[in-house]
């Protein structure tokens, strides 16, 4: 993307993170580097961010998609993030998680406001695909909210 | 290559090579060069143009005999089977008392403990949504959870292994319990699994708590005590684990595990040690991935380099010194979550491997250990894995049984150098302390997994079940995962606050007071302060608040 | 795809929430800035009376000489003071794919929570010069939304900081011991925009040598009224961060005691050459190349002399100023 390109459609903004204990990153260092070949802005945190923090981030960046790893069972306090993101005017914000969710756990999850949970062995097309389509109706629901008088 | 062959072999020898070459390439056509994961390339056949035999004993030798690479002892398994050391991590105290009980009746020798992931943080049970605690491992936050732990364990005959980082308070706790049941710390033997801060930092795993800086004192002070007060523990466990987890090859793994080893050796030189004292309670600890053979040729190899860098670089004279003892875990970042039950053949092709490759004491994952804390079932298969290799397959009758194989010795040879380059590298860079301050080991690391990844994507590295023979995700039923009973939790928390409140104020106030002192003072032994205060009813997470508070909190190095 | 069109008005309730310092209208305002959806000319005129009170302090230096530590001590330093500061941390974008990995707040996590602090994280999408295209329009946002410093830190090492020179009003230069640079820091021309010099790692043992190095090298300047002084200092301890405050403050104030519109105004004296020159690059990539092939061909034939052409259009210019 030249900067002389006249017209920039708007990247997404991506945050790489993850809550809770566990620090294993190896797949979120992947999936950013995917999302940044594939032409996004991605802000990458280190793990054991508080969920405060992941929620502060978002708004600081104007975040599209927050993306989350979880491995072990950290997952269990991804519903308790939904509602502060919803408590603190976020809920634009579009919330995807990778890893590894027992598929009993995998209905909360989407029931608590998650858009998509990606299984292991999930395709780098797929997250990118997904990822971008969410993003646009993130942004789309930010311009409403703010441009409308 | 060859070069090689048409000069090592007897005439003979040769023409035969030559038609089966001949054969091959007719059959073969056009051949895709292939490559393991440390990025060698595998011939389709060896030879005995590929071996080495020359300098045999200088580069082979015998088990027992420096440099160590078919052994590190004479006898290795057939004089004594290696340790089977499975970590066992779940739940509140009484949950993991009740596993360890079971497992030392089914012919465990030797027990590990894995606490919880909020330990591991150095949080207390208080601190942190009830959900996540005992998912991954035991919470331990006092003297008296880890009685309860051990009750019924005689911890004077058997090796206890920790698996927490420094402060080592599981460590410290384990010492307390020792006095109470009036055993002489010298009767206690294990490991501190986890002592390799270096490793933490570059994995960014769960494991770091302390800065870099204040890692380093905490850690010679945790070797000076150990050797002083508990002269049978292993206080120092290099660990290759993380590194291969995060991506790094066999070979950058071993290369930089004994980098690291190294630098702290060099330390410990620094600290005025006797080497020989510091080197013969050095241990390591691999992940074991089914890469069958390269690993195999790692951990040779990483023998033999081993032996000369304690020797020659580092100057120790005892043999003892010159000896890589090594436990090995079967790598978890094989296993599937997709059709877990192949999670078993994986597992017993890794146990082949570490067996294969002389190590001394080894864990075998469970095949349910992708979605959750194993459950008795898959503990017990991932246990008799191992009785089934020593006693059905006879893996423990012949020591070194690959060695004088063509490849075998090739490879070994091969990683030789590959290991090397990347020790010197680590060298040209300032040591491992220093590399890994600048963030090139993570940048190398990054770059492998990304590799591997690339791999996995398209298809060249086939993964059973994940890229290849996948089944509908709705046939598999998935076993639901472990989670501990929430109302032993809770009452878990609530005795907690209790024992907080019963405590001394003033008691547990001077510990921590003494310890922060510590901590401000070269002179002391800071974890002798830990030892104390531990005994005096200082929680896990007071003990780790106050040292990040003196020595300065970890902070994951990362470029982005 | 002719940008001017797609622009759009700043709507009432985004500017009021952005007046009033919300932070979620600042993130999203930031963002449409980048994005030129914006008229800049119809944001500017809006928030003109607004802006000239936050003081923008840039910090540049080699690699490896501790800028991100030293920046965190920084903000500790303005929080204690009670102030509020916003940092834009940009990273490079990836000349291939024009995306970025943004990792610079890693760096300052301590700040997470505190409320005091802003941090935005910029990719440079490709502009070189050391920050990003939409510097000065992101700049005055964050002005209008009620902060009293903004921290920059240059991509580059120094030498092709050029957007620094501009858009900053004090430029601090960091170097530390040992590094190699000595000779570097006269070769780069750095020593001309320093405002304040920082010698930083002071307590390792090359430290003083190079304070000297540097003292030598700033008194062959012949600028007696400038004082450029220099502030050593161990940022992973805090040590000397106060100082670097006290000298900044210094200069800020200078600023204050004349008028905001005084800031202002040496600002787009600084950035007028440059913004003509992006917005030109703009309007031109919009328009139909055929309608300049004409120019273009003079200009390569050298029947049309650019330097001319630029003497003639600044002449104009004048022209319709004097109208």
């Amino acid at each position: 993307m030249h900067e002389s390109e006249v017209q920039m459609e708007s990247p997404p903004r991506v945050l790489i993170t993850k809550i809770g204990l566990d620090g294993h990153d190896r797949g979120s260092r992947i999936v950013a580097a995917y999302l940044r070949d594939a032409g996004m802005e991605v802000i990458y945190t280190p793990p054991w961010q508080t969920i405060d923090a992941v929620v502060g981030i978002s708004r600081q960046e104007d975040i599209d998609i927050i993306g989350l790893s979880s491995l072990a069972t950290d997952h269990l306090i991804i519903p308790e993030l939904m509602t502060t993101l919803t408590n603190e005017g976020l809920d634009a914000v579009r919330v995807v998680v990778g890893g590894i969710i027992p598929q009993n756990e995998i209905q909360k999850l989407l029931d608590s406001g998650v858009s998509k949970v990606f299984g292991p062995g999930t395709l780098r097309e797929e997250i990118i695909d997904n990822v971008k389509s969410l993003a646009l109706s993130a942004q789309k629901l930010k311009r409403q909210k703010w441009e409308e008088a | 290559m060859e070069e090689k062959r048409k000069r090592n072999q007897p005439s003979d020898i040769q023409s035969a090579h030559e038609e089966w070459q001949q054969s091959y390439q007719k059959q073969m056509g056009k051949q895709q060069v292939i490559r393991n994961r440390s990025g060698l390339e595998v011939d389709p056949l060896y030879s005995p143009a590929d071996s080495n035999n020359i300098f045999f004993n200088e580069r082979l030798g015998f088990p027992g005999q420096y440099p160590f690479t078919r052994g590190i002892y004479p006898t290795m398994h057939r004089g004594r089977t290696w340790s089977q050391r499975q970590l066992i991590g779940l739940g509140t105290p009484d949950d993991y008392n009740e596993r360890v009980m079971k497992l030392l009746d089914s012919g465990t020798s030797a027990i590990s403990l894995l606490p919880c992931n909020s330990t591991f943080r150095g949080l207390d049970c208080d601190e942190i949504q009830e959900v996540l605690l005992g998912t991954c491992g035991t919470i331990i936050n006092t003297i008296d959870h880890m009685e309860t732990c051990l009750a019924g364990v005689p911890i004077e005959e058997i090796s206890t292994a920790m698996n927490d980082p420094l402060p080592f308070t599981l460590l410290a706790f384990l010492l307390g319990v020792a006095r109470r049941r009036g055993i002489p710390w010298e009767r206690i033997t294990g490991t501190s699994n986890q002592s390799d801060y270096i490793s933490h930092f570059v994995a960014n795993h769960m494991f770091f708590r302390l800065s870099l800086t204040g890692s380093r004192r905490m850690l010679l002070d945790h070797i000076a005590f150990c050797r002083e007060k508990v002269p049978n523990w292993n206080p120092v466990s290099v660990v290759g684990q993380h590194m291969q987890q995060a991506g790094a090859t066999p070979a950058e793994t071993m290369g930089f595990t004994l980098s690291t080893a190294i630098q702290y050796a060099e330390d410990c030189l620094v600290r005025g040690m006797d080497i020989d004292s510091v080197l013969t309670r050095f241990t390591f600890f691999f992940d074991i991935s089914i890469s069958f053979f390269e690993e195999v040729a790692q951990f040779r190899a990483g023998r033999r380099i081993w032996a000369r860098i304690a020797r020659e670089r580092l100057g120790a004279l005892d043999p003892r010194s010159w000896r890589f003892k090594f436990h090995g875990q079967t790598s978890g970042v094989d296993l599937t979550r997709q059709q877990p039950l192949n999670n078993i053949a994986r597992v017993t092709t890794q146990a082949i491997v570490g067996i294969l490759s002389g190590l001394q004491s080894m864990h075998t994952d469970a095949y349910d250990e992708a979605i959750s804390c194993p459950t008795e079932e898959a503990a017990r298969i991932a246990v008799n894995t191992q009785n089934i290799l020593r006693e059905e397959a006879h893996l423990c009758d012949v020591i070194d049984p690959l060695g004088g194989s063509y490849y075998i010795e090739s490879l070994t040879d091969q990683m030789e150098v590959e290991i090397n380059s990347v020790i010197e590298k680590i060298d040209a860079a300032g040591g491992m302390f220093k590399a890994v301050e600048s963030g090139l080991v993570q940048a190398m690391i990054g770059e492998s997994a990304l590799s591997f990844q690339r791999q996995i994507e398209s298809g060249d590295q086939k993964l059973v079940g994940v890229n290849c023979y996948q089944l509908d995700e709705d046939q598999e039923v998935e076993p639901a995962p472990y989670r501990p009973n929430p109302d032993a939790v809770k009452a878990l928390a609530e005795s907690f606050k209790e024992y907080k409140a019963a405590r001394s104020k003033s008691t547990v106030q001077r510990a921590i007071d003494n310890l922060a002192r510590a901590a401000n003072s070269e002179n002391d032994n800071l974890f002798e302060q830990v030892v104390t205060a531990a005994e005096k009813g200082v929680t896990h997470g007071e003990i780790v608040a106050c040292l990040r508070r003196e020595l300065g909190e970890g902070k994951p190095i990362i470029k982005a | 795809m002719d940008a001017m069109k797609q622009q759009k008005s700043i709507s009432e309730k985004l500017f009021a929430k952005l007046q009033a310092g919300d932070v979620s209208a600042l993130s999203y305002a930031i963002r449409a800035i980048e994005n030129s959806e914006f008229e800049s000319a119809e944001i500017y005129n809006r928030i003109k009376a607004d802006i000239g009170r936050t003081a923008v302090i840039g910090f540049t230096g080699p690699p490896g000489v501790g800028k991100s530590t030293l920046i965190n001590a920084y903000i500790d330093c303005i929080r204690s003071a009670d102030q509020r500061v916003a940092v834009v941390a940009i990273d490079p974008s990836s000349p291939i794919s024009g995306g970025a990995i943004l990792g610079d707040r890693l760096r300052m996590a301590t700040h997470i929570d505190d409320p005091g602090v802003f941090i935005r994280s910029v990719s440079n999408r490709g502009h070189l010069g050391g920050l990003c295209a939409a510097i000065s329009g992101i700049i005055n946002l964050i002005d209008v939304a009620g902060w009293d410093v903004i921290l920059l830190e240059t991509v580059g090492a120094g030498q092709s900081d050029t957007d620094l020179t501009d858009i900053a009003d004090i430029k601090v230069v960091i170097q530390a011991p040992g590094l190699g640079d000595d000779i570097q820091a006269i070769k780069a021309g750095i020593l001309e925009i320093a405002d304040v010099f920082v010698v930083n790692k002071a307590d390792m043992p090359l430290a003083d040598r190079a304070m000297r190095q540097l003292q030598a090298m700033i008194d062959l300047r012949d600028d007696k009224n400038n004082r450029v002084p220099i502030v050593k200092t161990v940022a992973t301890e805090g040590v000397g961060v106060d100082l670097l405050k006290a000298e900044i403050d210094l200069r800020s104030q200078k600023w204050k005691v004349v008028d905001r519109q005084a800031r202002v105004k040496k600002r787009m004296h600084r950035l007028f050459a440059r913004e003509v020159g992006r917005l030109m690059e703009r309007k031109l990539a919009s328009m139909n190349q055929s309608e300049f092939s004409q120019v273009y061909e003079k200009l390569i034939l050298g029947d049309l002399k650019l330097n001319l052409l630029v003497e003639r259009m600044v002449e104009e210019l004048q022209e319709i100023l004097g109208d």
